[in-house]
């Protein structure tokens, strides 16, 4: 229950992040994905399962703080991502340093980058392929920039408020 | 073992809510129940982000001062470049005073324009990076409502898409889905002016072998009683293109998207003057043909910025609400 409402309560702060603070230290234009990046984290901390359940809700949760529908694309790729590092993650080593910057630079390029064209196939977005790639490659960076911050917190609450299986897949 | 399966199934119902979710947001087209969903995440998120942005306000001013301590130099720079060119110039007096006239017009529109509209502060962006909105700090109980017009100092911003009661969403000019009817300011011709993202707006002229130059101003057209007041600036073209059967151009528009901070939403267009008071005595008089300039519902959101519009007497209202409320 407790370890419930800290993943919400993540979720929401990396919201009002993403779209309160970060809009103004924009680089580019372009502002970092941090639930996607909290998505990887919580699935790297514990498993596919968790990624799934987090992916999905912070996936919701962004296509909901979006004008253009419809919802759904964003929980899609998140929940497919969350799923993803989570049966990647016995073959990382969980206290490397470099594992949660490759991740975060992977999963942004993918993340971003399958967003993009999925929104572009339904009609949601009429970006470019090329802008669909150079949106994913700076977002996937400033992700990589601020992934030890969000890893390293992330392990820390989780680490408190660990899950009650462990999932080992 | 277990675990794995469970992950399995799990990633299968997920992938197919998220899937039904696309399906009837789609078809749904914006609205349903997914959009009071996204009403109430709004109407959550809302007042978060105006809280945020409150107190950000301090540390974006010092972190913009920074920028333009930065960029004062080379403002100055230019700046003598363009005196030492006007002094090489001397441009004529007529020209001057083309000039002056047509800066007094832009000082005095919004008052001849009579324009009613809520000031808003933008308190919030999207989260994903494809979608050029922002949020704004004002909603269904100022008065706002969808495809109202936004506009700043410099000229147009964009529309709302959604309001709820005390926040709206506007879809900025520059996002790929936002298309406007445009003029060319000096000739008038018509045209269509689209979003192009983080690349320069698209115009498409109806006629294809229409005057145009780089260079020319572009703004909004209230053709055939469109959604936009007629005038709003949009930007200048930048260049042209196109073949023989279609006339395009890129049109570099004025607003810096990345620094809106206050925007004016236009709660009614511009209004026609009230007739005159008619005196019982003299009802069967012929009416006189004077009018009074209107200006009463006019609130601008910023004294320092004149409203973009330039003068017209004779334009349809936007939205016609009268029980609207204006509020600086």
């Amino acid at each position: 229950m407790i370890r419930g409402l800290i993943i919400a309560l993540v979720l929401f702060t990396a919201a009002v992040a993403q779209t309160s603070v970060f809009p103004h230290l924009a680089i580019g234009g372009f502002r970092p994905d941090l639930l996607l990046l909290a998505t990887v984290a919580f699935a790297f901390r514990d498993g596919a399962l968790t990624g799934l359940y987090v992916g999905f809700a912070a996936g919701l949760l962004a296509d909901l703080l979006l004008a253009v529908p419809p919802v759904g694309i964003n929980a899609l790729v998140f929940l497919v991502i969350g799923y993803t590092v989570g049966v990647v993650r016995p073959y990382l080593a969980s206290e490397s340093v470099t594992a949660p910057l490759a991740l975060a630079l992977a999963t942004g390029i993918i993340g971003i980058g399958g967003y993009g064209v999925v929104a572009r196939t339904l009609g949601a977005s009429e970006a470019s392929l090329g802008l669909v790639l150079r949106t994913a490659v700076i977002v996937a960076l400033y992700d990589t920039l601020l992934a030890p911050v969000v890893f390293a917190t992330i392990r820390r609450l989780s680490g408190r408020y660990p899950p009650e299986r462990a999932v080992q897949i | 073992m277990f675990e794995r399966r469970r992950a399995r199934i799990l990633l299968a119902a997920l992938v197919l809510v998220t899937l039904v979710l696309v399906t009837v947001d789609y078809r749904a087209g914006g609205g349903g129940p997914v959009a009071t969903l996204r009403e109430f995440a709004s109407d959550v998120f809302g007042p978060i982000q105006d809280g945020v942005s409150a107190v950000l306000r301090p540390v974006r001013n010092f972190i913009n001062g920074i920028g333009d301590l930065f960029s004062a130099r080379t403002d100055v720079h230019e700046l003598q470049q363009r005196i030492d060119e006007l002094e090489e110039e001397q441009a004529s007096i007529s020209d001057l005073q083309r000039e002056i006239a047509s800066l007094r017009a832009l000082l005095a529109m919004d008052q001849e324009m009579g324009l009613e509209t809520v000031t808003a502060e933008v308190i919030g962006a999207p989260p994903s990076n494809f979608e050029y909105t922002v949020t704004i700090d004002v909603g269904t109980d100022d008065g706002v409502r969808e495809d109202m017009v936004v506009v700043a100092g410099d000229g147009l911003v964009g529309r709302i898409v959604q309001a709820t009661s005390n926040a709206s969403r506007v879809l900025l000019a520059i996002d790929k889905n936002f298309a406007a009817a445009v003029r060319v300011a000096s000739s008038g011709e018509q045209g269509i002016v689209t979003g192009g993202g983080s690349e320069p707006m698209r115009l498409e002229l109806v006629d294809p072998d229409a005057p145009i130059e780089v260079g020319d101003e572009i703004v909004t057209s209230s053709y055939e009683g469109g959604t936009f007041p007629d005038g709003v600036p949009v930007g200048t073209v930048e260049a042209l293109g196109g073949d023989e059967l279609s006339r395009t151009a890129t049109v570099r528009q004025y607003i810096d998207f990345t620094k809106l901070d206050f925007v004016l939403v236009i709660i009614r267009g511009p209004v026609r003057p009230p007739p005159p008071p008619v005196d019982p005595d003299e009802a069967t008089a012929t009416p006189t043909s004077t009018s009074t300039p209107t200006g009463t519902a006019t609130s601008t959101a910023d004294p320092t910025e004149p409203s973009p519009t330039p003068p017209s007497e004779t334009e349809p209202a936007i939205e016609p609400t009268p029980t609207a409320t204006s509020s600086t």
